[in-house]
């Protein structure tokens, strides 16, 4: 019975995991497979898919070398590809279906992969260290197993006035990312937007909290309610902890509970528990396929496997500091381990230490190989941070909620915009609440013109390295609104404006004012 | 120390002693030797010490305080002298000749009269000059106060107005303008009368705390046993308790006298002074000397009691050994001992040897105080405080940051350090006071601060010397124009004194006791007489303070400011430009430091100079923390200009995203020139003639769009910025850049065809 349901949920979607290097020798190829979903399909498929995309990449790569194929378009299929480490490749085979739904931007799928895999390596560090510890692969296969479907399963609702699906999982089908998230840009972090003063009394708590630590380099980051406030973080590793605690550590991920955890959408099923049941299920029985199976690893490895991605297992503790037992219990001192994640910027292993105030999570990373003792280590951190930071945590609460304009904070009315800044990874939208008042047809046009755009950007990158092309696209859509894209020196600004005058003067003189009230004139050129 | 001991000038500003003291007086002391003296009285309202042979009085000015003054002289009559004032325009003496009589000498015209009392029943007690819009003297009587205004004319006292009471004895001090009249049997109950040139204000009659040593015994309060006090701008009264062994304090509303609270005392013998509103309780039997800084009603010491010390004395043997030792070689030498039997307080801060015929000024020792506790923020507090030595208290308070900052004491210590300096600036900002100090440095060199420290001394210290003393005469002085000056322009002065800054805070106390509105209120009058004093002294004194030899480098410093609070700039450069140069490794220390420092300046609202921004913007970018950085920038915590936008241009050479923060700042200060320049820089050479065009920016050549333009390879762009240039400006068809551009065109294209 399991096996049916499963065959049915995997249904028009494959997604794999493969290393190149491995598997090279005829009847050795199964060794190439790190991960495959759904994983009960038959071996021969499985072989048969990454067999493909393995021949598209070695035949892409004799034109060009440093970035083989991105996506191939079959008549039924798109295979979107990412090379997630060296020759380490992450393939996810989406069916076109004559469903409307079913219309989805390849940029936002491979974004999809891209943020699985930085979320993985921030656990567990690179999947090709990880193969090299244990080359039989069976480390690697029993940590991305889990790791992906706890990703697929429990992929959160980014924020409680989100009423657009992260969902990948609906129903017995995984719900990528459509052209109805079309203002929104995976892989960025969203800021809170603090004055002067607020800003200086971050910074002030920023200091102190890694000052508790001692004298060892450690970091930061600060989020108010789902924002960003301040981060010490390199880039890449900001966008990777932001992505987790949006997910599971910010108020709203704490509170939205068992309940919301939900992989599946309401509308669409009413057999909440029903379903999730299934795919637990399927969990099981595809660990129990895994470890059948002949590559499976020694099997005692598997007890230890953490899966920070699980749902529901974090809760907040008397003192205000984030608990869970992801991470088991500390051989040393019986007390619960602390979670730790690996940062790529350090390539070192960090104690990720959680504290919450009201609408403020902080979270502070201190070096593993720095902190004595382990766990009575980090618990004498946390004891710091209690004395010397709380008084300051009360006020930066106080002067952040106070300045917070609510989730519909960054509404600008009558426009419905998504800000990049590729440069800094942040972006801005309208609340998901009011995207959702658009029509699909102005969502579909901006997909297709944001497809567009994603092209011509990927061609500029290639034609003109070192210099940032500007580029301005204005539309007229089928149902008269004007979707807009302009780009300049790695800003991105798109907008939809519905029920405007028909003008393209009009149109330009909207966007013109947008980008002078809001974005300090960045989009103003001409 | 007898290092130090046998330089016969050892600076001040440097160093100090080595023997353990905080509080000092310097050799030499001034002489008031000359032949034939007798007795000395101290006239606090002109702060002269005054003495007399049978003919003449000599008067030596303590303020500035100089052991070469020359005294001056005038003649009068022979005959005993009980107490001797001068007006306050100093163009009259007044002579106390008996308890019934009191002799004018005008001296310009050499005219005598007398003042007698009326009734046989009454005695005189003293008098006093006074700045009161009144009268001009108050005669203290048993019977009561008489107040007399000088009639010019008629060369003679016209009485204005009487208070009748029984007076047992008083005390008075110019520089409170406050006289208490002592009645009763014990003599504990008091009626003030504050004569400033606001007025007359009578205070509510109160009664001093006597603690009984039998059951039936009534101990007798004597006037050596209360002093008045001026410290921050108002006034106390101490008053010894012998039975009790406590010095117990009230301090002066309007309508109020509240006590204070009371101080231990370890000695019988008990002298009070007051230096830069440090109040120095002198155990004078246990030779050691307690410091008090009641700014915030606070009874705790500043520190441990320690000797006074004599420095500067000019001989091989230390003065700490002739301080323990009684020695007999030091008395015939005539040096005096340490509180000698012979020593006697004068208000506020000199001491007089009355048989050696010579006095000192006391000094406190910033360096010694501020050594002697960890606390770093109260020492700030401490030294943000004082007036007098300005240059070194400021110059101290930057080497304390400076050291806990290199030592890297916790972040929540140098944050509160840094908290005093910042608020303090503030206030010396909001008073005016640091930009007074800035204008003094640029009209005056005079020894300012020392006219500064308050004005005064009691009847009580002149009465005690009025046994020994006997009668002087003297000449016009540098002082007698001084109070002319003074007195005409008493009700013009506004400014508040420099004391009144940290008024605020004491005003909230006030409001809790009552009666603060009134002190307030007579104390700016007090002090506003203060502020003329010094005022009119620094047009005075340009050439008299050259002839000081005490005047060394810190003290000319000193002169130069009216407060040590310390500036924005000044904190970057002598605080974290200098760290910033001694500190190695991670800057994340100092960032956070620097933090703090903009925390506690945004609260107080101080701008704070770019350089600032511009040293947090390198340490950031030096340690490649552009994250940080970015945030810094993005939430204005390094307020946008051109420094920091040129600095994240600079810093941006590894870091392309800093690069741009510093474009975009460019851009948002309007900064048009530049944006447009470094656009082309950057071979945006389109966007750039675009934003040109848009800003209207004409001052960048044309030469160099076409030169970015020429180096894109692009031959349709060149051709369009050729157009651009031909189609815009006027004539540009016959200049150089045209011909040579429309060349290398033709030359592109034709190169294509080919």
């Amino acid at each position: 019975m399991g096996l049916a349901s499963i065959s049915t949920a995997s249904e028009g979607i494959q997604f794999c995991i493969f290393d190149l290097r491995r598997g090279q020798n005829e009847g050795q190829e199964l060794d190439k497979i790190l991960f495959f979903f759904p994983a009960d399909l038959p071996f021969s498929t499985q072989l048969s898919v990454i067999g493909l995309s393995e021949g598209l990449i070695t035949f892409t790569r004799i034109f060009s070398p440093e970035a083989a194929c991105e996506v191939i378009e079959a008549e039924r299929h798109s295979h979107v590809f990412y090379e997630a480490e060296a020759d380490i490749w992450m393939v996810m085979v989406v069916e076109k279906s004559k469903e409307a739904e079913a219309i989805w931007r390849i940029e936002d799928l491979r974004k999809v992969l891209k943020e699985v895999h930085s979320l993985f390596v921030m656990f567990y560090g690179p999947v090709r260290a990880m193969l090299e510890k244990e080359p039989n692969g069976g480390l690697i296969r029993s940590h991305l197993y889990p790791f992906i479907m706890d990703y697929l399963s429990a992929y959160q609702k980014r924020s409680p006035w989100d009423n657009c699906c992260w969902d990948f999982l609906v129903g017995k089908k995984l719900q990528l990312p459509s052209f109805r998230d079309c203002l929104k840009e995976r892989g960025n972090v969203q800021m809170l937007t603090v004055g002067r003063e607020a800003a200086i009394e971050v910074q002030s708590l920023v200091r102190i909290l890694e000052s508790c630590v001692g004298n060892t380099q450690c970091y930061s980051l600060i989020l108010f309610q789902d924002l960003l406030v301040s981060t010490t973080l390199s880039p890449v590793d900001t966008i990777n902890l932001f992505t987790y605690a949006v997910q599971r550590l910010t108020p709203h991920a704490l509170s939205s509970g068992a309940s919301s955890w939900s992989y599946l959408r309401r509308a669409s099923t009413s057999s909440h528990a029903g379903s999730g049941s299934t795919l637990a299920h399927s969990g099981s029985v595809s660990e129990q396929i895994y470890h059948s199976s002949d590559f499976s690893p020694s099997g005692d490895n598997n007890n230890h496997v953490t899966r920070p991605l699980q749902h529901g297992k974090w809760s907040k503790g008397n003192d205000g500091f984030l608990v869970t037992d992801i991470w088991g219990v500390d051989a040393g001192s019986s007390m619960i381990a602390s979670p730790t994640v690996w940062l790529q910027q350090t390539e070192e292993r960090m104690y990720l230490c959680t504290y919450q105030y009201k609408g403020l999570t902080l979270i502070l990373l201190m070096p593993v190989s720095s902190i004595l003792n382990g766990e009575q280590g980090v618990s004498v951190v946390k004891q710091q941070v209690l004395e010397n930071a709380s008084l300051k945590i009360l006020k930066v609460e106080e002067k952040l909620s106070k300045g917070w304009g609510g989730e519909n904070a960054y509404h600008v009315g009558g426009y419905r915009y998504l800000l990049v800044d590729g440069d800094r990874n942040i972006s801005r939208a309208s609340p998901p609440g009011k995207v959702t008042t658009l029509t699909k047809e102005s969502l579909l046009a901006m997909s297709k013109l944001r497809e567009e755009v994603d092209l011509e950007k990927g061609r500029a990158k290639w034609d003109n390295a070192g210099l940032e092309k500007d580029l301005e696209v204005c539309i007229r859509a089928k149902n008269n609104a004007w979707v807009i894209a302009r780009i300049t020196r790695g800003k991105e600004l798109y907008m939809v404006l519905e029920k405007a005058n028909e003008t393209l003067l009009y149109a330009s003189d909207a966007f013109e004012k947008f980008s002078s009230r809001y974005c300090n004139g960045a989009f103003s050129l001409d | 120390m007898s290092g130090k001991a046998s330089s016969s000038q050892p600076s001040i500003g440097l160093g100090g002693s080595g023997a353990l003291s905080h509080v000092y007086i310097q050799y030499p002391p001034l002489h008031c030797s000359i032949p034939g003296l007798r007795g000395l009285h101290y006239d606090d309202g002109n702060r002269l010490l005054i003495s007399s042979t049978s003919d003449q009085i000599f008067s030596w000015k303590t303020v500035p305080f100089d052991p070469l003054v020359t005294p001056t002289c005038d003649s009068v009559s022979e005959g005993p002298i009980l107490r001797i004032r001068f007006s306050l325009d100093a163009k009259l003496i007044a002579v106390q000749r008996s308890s019934t009589e009191i002799e004018f000498y005008n001296r310009e015209t050499k005219e005598t009269f007398f003042q007698r009392c009326r009734s046989e029943s009454e005695n005189i007690l003293g008098f006093f000059w006074t700045d009161c819009p009144l009268c001009d003297i108050v005669i203290v009587k048993t019977s009561g106060l008489d107040l007399f205004a000088y009639n010019s004319v008629s060369k003679s006292l016209d009485l204005v107005e009487t208070r009748k009471s029984n007076v047992s004895w008083y005390v008075y001090t110019h520089e409170s303008r406050l006289v208490l009249l002592a009645s009763g049997m014990q003599c504990r109950t008091f009626t003030g009368f504050q004569l400033s040139s606001a007025g007359m204000i009578r205070l509510p009659k109160f009664e001093m705390a006597m603690a009984k040593p039998e059951v039936n015994s009534k101990p007798v309060l004597d006037a050596e046993d209360v002093y008045i006090v001026t410290v921050y701008g108002r006034i106390y009264c101490l008053q010894v308790d012998r039975v009790a062994m406590l010095l117990h304090s009230y301090r002066f509303y309007r309508d109020a006298v509240v006590q204070q609270g009371s101080l231990p005392i370890y000695s019988s013998k008990i002298a009070v002074s007051v230096v830069d509103n440090v109040l120095l309780v002198h155990q004078v039997n246990a030779k050691v000397v307690i410091l008090y800084d009641i700014f915030a009603d606070s009874r705790v010491p500043v520190s441990a009691p320690l000797p006074l010390l004599l420095r500067g004395f000019p001989r091989s043997y230390s003065s700490s050994r002739f301080r323990e030792s009684e020695n007999s070689e030091v008395n015939n030498t005539g040096e005096s001992v340490i509180y000698g039997d012979n020593w006697t307080f004068l208000v506020p801060d000199l001491i007089c040897d009355i048989s050696n015929k010579r006095s000192w000024k006391i000094h406190l020792d910033l360096e010694a105080i501020s050594a002697s506790s960890s606390e770093v923020p109260s020492v700030l507090e401490f030294l943000q405080r004082r007036k007098l030595e300005t240059y070194k208290a400021k110059q101290l308070c930057l080497g304390i940051v400076r050291t806990v900052i290199l030592e890297r004491r916790p972040v929540s210590v140098v944050a509160r350090a840094i908290d005093v300096l910042v608020t303090s600036y503030s206030h010396s900002i909001k008073t005016g006071s640091y930009f007074k100090g800035l204008k003094n440095e640029k009209t005056s060199p005079s020894n300012v601060p020392n006219v500064n420290s308050p004005v005064s001394s009691t009847d009580v210290s002149t009465s005690r010397i009025d046994g020994l003393g006997k009668s002087i005469r003297h000449e016009s002085a540098a002082g007698i124009d001084n109070e002319s000056l003074n007195r005409s322009s008493t009700f013009s002065a506004s400014e508040s004194e420099d004391i009144s800054s940290f008024e605020p805070k004491t005003n909230s106390n006030d409001l809790q006791l009552g009666g603060c509105k009134a002190d307030r209120a007579s104390l700016s009058g007090a002090d506003s007489a203060n502020e003329v004093h010094r005022s009119s002294l620094k047009y005075q004194l340009p050439g008299s303070s050259d002839s000081s030899i005490n005047a060394n480098i810190a003290e000319q410093q000193d002169s130069q400011l009216t407060s040590p609070a310390i500036s924005p700039d000044e904190m970057y450069r002598f605080v974290f430009a200098s760290v910033e140069e001694e500190m190695v490794g991670d800057p994340s220390y100092l960032v956070s430091i620097i933090v703090e420092f903009l925390r506690s300046a945004n609260l107080e609202k101080i701008k704070i100079h770019p350089s600032l921004y511009v040293l947090t913007v390198q340490l950031l970018s030096r340690y490649e923390r552009y994250a940080e950085l970015g945030l810094f920038i993005i939430n204005k915590i390094l307020e946008p200009s051109k420094e920091v936008a040129l600095q994240l241009l600079e810093s941006g050479r590894q870091s392309i995203q800093t690069r741009k923060l510093g474009l975009d700042m460019l851009r948002q200060l309007s900064l048009h020139q530049d944006y447009v320049l470094l656009l082309v820089q950057d071979g945006y050479y389109r966007e750039a003639l675009r934003y040109a065009w848009k800003h209207k920016v004409t001052t960048v050549r044309p030469s160099l769009f076409l030169e970015a333009t020429f180096a894109s390879n692009d031959s349709q762009h060149l051709a369009a910025v050729l157009r651009f240039f031909s189609d815009f400006i006027p004539d540009f068809h016959n200049t150089a850049d045209f011909n040579s551009y429309y060349r290398v065109l033709n030359e592109m294209k034709s190169s294509i065809a080919a």
